[in-house]
């Protein structure tokens, strides 16, 4: 229990340092950004607007650092981060919007990689030094492929040759986006090119992670103890398999704590929407409310990535209770 | 023992392992013979490397890669439902073989931290070991029997709860005894099953062990470096050195009177429990390297009672005083014109009796 509740003590700090560093960044920051943003929005920029991005940042108001502290939890506390400026909208709702797009792209990938990698790693393992392990060469080539160049020849090769797949974005622009089957149609046709590019490229990671573990594990006693209880084969590679996927598991909860970042490259070549290319364009436009949001989004997944690591582990491996046990 | 031990379990002829192949091959066990009777205990002595634990892997073909079985043949007499039959373990089927491994051979391993599955509770793995062979069974009628299993080895049933981890040394092992009894085998072996425990600990488990036998009456193969161990447990001991029987002998009589000099050297390399404070002398020199043997007998070079014969032949395994036991060394040879040492000879015989 003590375990525990340290580790949850550790989360609830790192959380509010990145907050606090959040709010301090933009108030540190060299020359005047307000200005230049306020000049790249000649014209269409109201009073109103200019005094809300004022009190945003920081400057134009008289009141103390820690009252305008004080008021940026409670802006958060109700969701507000601010108002996007190149796109006119609360920060919260854009996010929200695009969010949903990188979780359904990169997160399926991620999971489908994750099964199909593991089930192969599981089998190549189990066969070791058999014909199987031929794949080896092939798996690490894919492995060291970046999968946005691996997206660019997918791309150059299935949607330009041979247009067997739409080139970019992530629906039919002639579809009205909602629940219709059209639309869910398209919207899954358009993600299959996207998605096999993630799948491929670091499907083989996965496998060769997971071949690596079952490799070692099957030769642990219990194993072989397996065997001699003349136990079916199926039953003694679950034995194996079970323990060998503990690292893997870990690894996929943290994996998807980069899932956000990790969407910047896809996202621009594939042109999808998403978090990433919000990123890219917020970047770009020195939209420093948007920036703020998207960089408490990333910490904060990161942060629920890594404490679903923990849960997971806590579930999965009964040697980790004991700590808290006792 | 008795009449039962005139009935055979296990047969085993001219049996060889080697690990690996070709000209890499190195012979781990070379041409052992013997047989067990039925709840007989043979002990199995020998030092790291003397082969004894790659001959009962290979006996039960568990041996990993690149542990290859060259030779011989290896007779299971099975009991049970399936009484009388005469199980051929070299030539079997993985299916064959499956029905009859743990339901007439189950194993011990030397570290049960490592032959316990540490993601299972221990009930879970007595749960699935009972049911593979029996289906039917309903899991009530499993649990109870694992209760019953763990109340024989001295574990409370709450136990059945517990993870590996959460258990001492000594539960572990005795988790593993009993879940090695679970299907009523008719052959148990023990791969150093108390190596890995204290002293104190060792002894409960020995005599729980004696007193397991005596019960149920299942035979053991025992398998150890420590010589004192077996002489309460085995009726009859076999001590291995570079993969090969260099002495048998029942029990007491051999731990009484050795007639190898290499028997004598284990002997000596272990404190007596009882008795005047002696000298360790131990065994000088390492184990042979399996890869290039010496030349003639394999323990020559450590030998102190080794002569010109010993470095270029092989001394066979004879059976040796009217047959009840045999040795493989040129001092007991008929022919043989070399001193036996006091300690080798059969004069050393009166000290049968006298305790060890």
């Amino acid at each position: 229990m003590r375990t525990a509740l340290r580790r949850l003590g550790i989360y609830v700090f790192t959380a509010w340092a990145t907050i606090t560093a959040n709010f301090v960044l933009p108030r540190l920051m060299p020359g005047n950004p307000i200005e230049q943003l306020i000049g790249k929005l000649q014209g269409r920029v109201t009073p109103e607007m200019i005094a809300a991005i004022k009190a945003q940042f920081g400057q134009g108001l008289n009141e103390p650092m820690w009252v305008q502290y004080g008021h940026y939890w409670g802006q958060l506390f109700h969701g507000d981060m601010g108002v996007s400026i190149t796109l006119s909208a609360p920060v919260s709702q854009v996010l929200s919007s695009q969010m949903w797009w990188t979780i359904g792209l990169i997160g399926t990938a991620a999971v489908v990689s994750f099964i199909i990698g593991t089930a192969l790693g599981v089998l190549f393992g189990w066969t070791r030094g058999s014909r199987a392990d031929s794949i080896i060469p092939v798996a690490t080539f894919l492995q060291s492929v970046p999968y946005y160049f691996l997206g660019t020849i997918l791309i150059m090769l299935f949607a330009g040759t041979l247009h067997l797949f739409p080139i970019m974005g992530a629906y039919d622009s002639s579809l009205n986006p909602g629940w219709s089957w059209a639309y869910i149609a398209s919207v899954l046709r358009y993600a299959e090119l996207p998605l096999t590019s993630i799948v491929l490229s670091s499907l083989a990671g996965w496998m060769l992670g997971m071949r690596n573990m079952m490799v070692t594990t099957v030769s642990e006693d219990f194993v072989l103890m397996a065997v001699a209880k003349g136990l079916p084969r199926r039953s003694v590679m679950w034995h194996a398999a079970r323990n060998a996927v503990l690292p893997s598991v870990a690894n996929l909860a943290l994996t998807i704590g980069l899932l956000v970042s990790g969407s910047l490259l896809v996202e621009q070549i594939f042109n999808y929407p998403g978090v990433g290319n919000l990123l890219v364009s917020a970047v770009g436009n020195e939209d420093y409310p948007l920036l703020q949001g998207i960089f408490l989004m990333i910490t904060f997944t990161v942060l629920g990535a890594n404490l679903l690591a923990d849960i997971l582990y806590y579930v999965l491996d009964p040697r980790t209770r004991t700590a808290s046990v006792n | 023992m008795n009449e039962d031990s005139l009935v055979p379990v296990l047969d085993v002829t001219n049996f060889s392992v080697d690990y690996g192949y070709g000209d890499d091959a190195v012979r781990a066990v070379s041409d052992v013979s013997f047989s067990l009777g039925r709840s007989q205990v043979l002990g199995v002595a020998g030092e790291s490397g003397s082969g004894k634990s790659t001959l009962v892997y290979g006996l039960t073909r568990l041996l990993r890669a690149p542990g290859v079985i060259t030779s011989g043949e290896v007779t299971l007499h099975l009991a049970g439902e399936r009484n009388g039959e005469a199980f051929n373990v070299l030539t079997a089927s993985e299916d064959e073989l499956r029905q009859v491994r743990w339901s007439q051979v189950s194993i011990v391993m030397q570290s049960a931290l490592n032959a316990l599955n540490p993601l299972r509770r221990v009930g879970k793995e007595f749960d699935e070991v009972l049911r593979r062979h029996d289906r039917t069974s309903s899991k009530t009628a499993r649990q109870e029997r694992a209760i019953e299993l763990l109340a024989l080895v001295g574990l409370a049933a709450d136990r059945l709860q517990r993870f590996p981890h959460e258990l001492s040394g000594g539960q572990r092992q005795r988790v593993m005894i009993a879940m090695a009894l679970a299907l009523r085998p008719e052959l148990v072996i023990m791969d150093e099953p108390t190596t890995a425990l204290d002293v104190v600990t060792q002894r409960e488990i020995v005599s729980e062990l004696y007193e397991l036998r005596q019960k149920l009456g299942f035979a053991m193969i025992f398998i150890t470096h420590d010589l004192s161990l077996l002489v309460e447990l085995a009726d009859e001991i076999m001590v291995m050195y570079a993969g090969e029987i260099v002495e048998r002998a029942p029990a007491v009589e051999l731990h009484g009177a050795p007639r190898h000099p290499y028997t004598l050297g284990l002997m000596n390399s272990f404190p007596p429990l009882q008795g005047d404070r002696v000298r360790m002398t131990g065994i000088p020199g390492s184990p042979p390297n399996l890869k290039s043997p010496p030349g003639g007998c394999a323990f020559h070079p450590r030998c102190p009672s080794a002569h010109d014969r010993c470095r270029t032949q092989a001394p066979p395994l004879v059976a040796i005083e009217d047959g009840h036991r045999s040795v493989a060394c040129w001092l007991h040879d008929s022919s043989s014109t070399e001193v036996v040492p006091v300690s080798l000879s059969r004069r050393a015989a009166s000290r049968i009796g006298q305790g060890a």
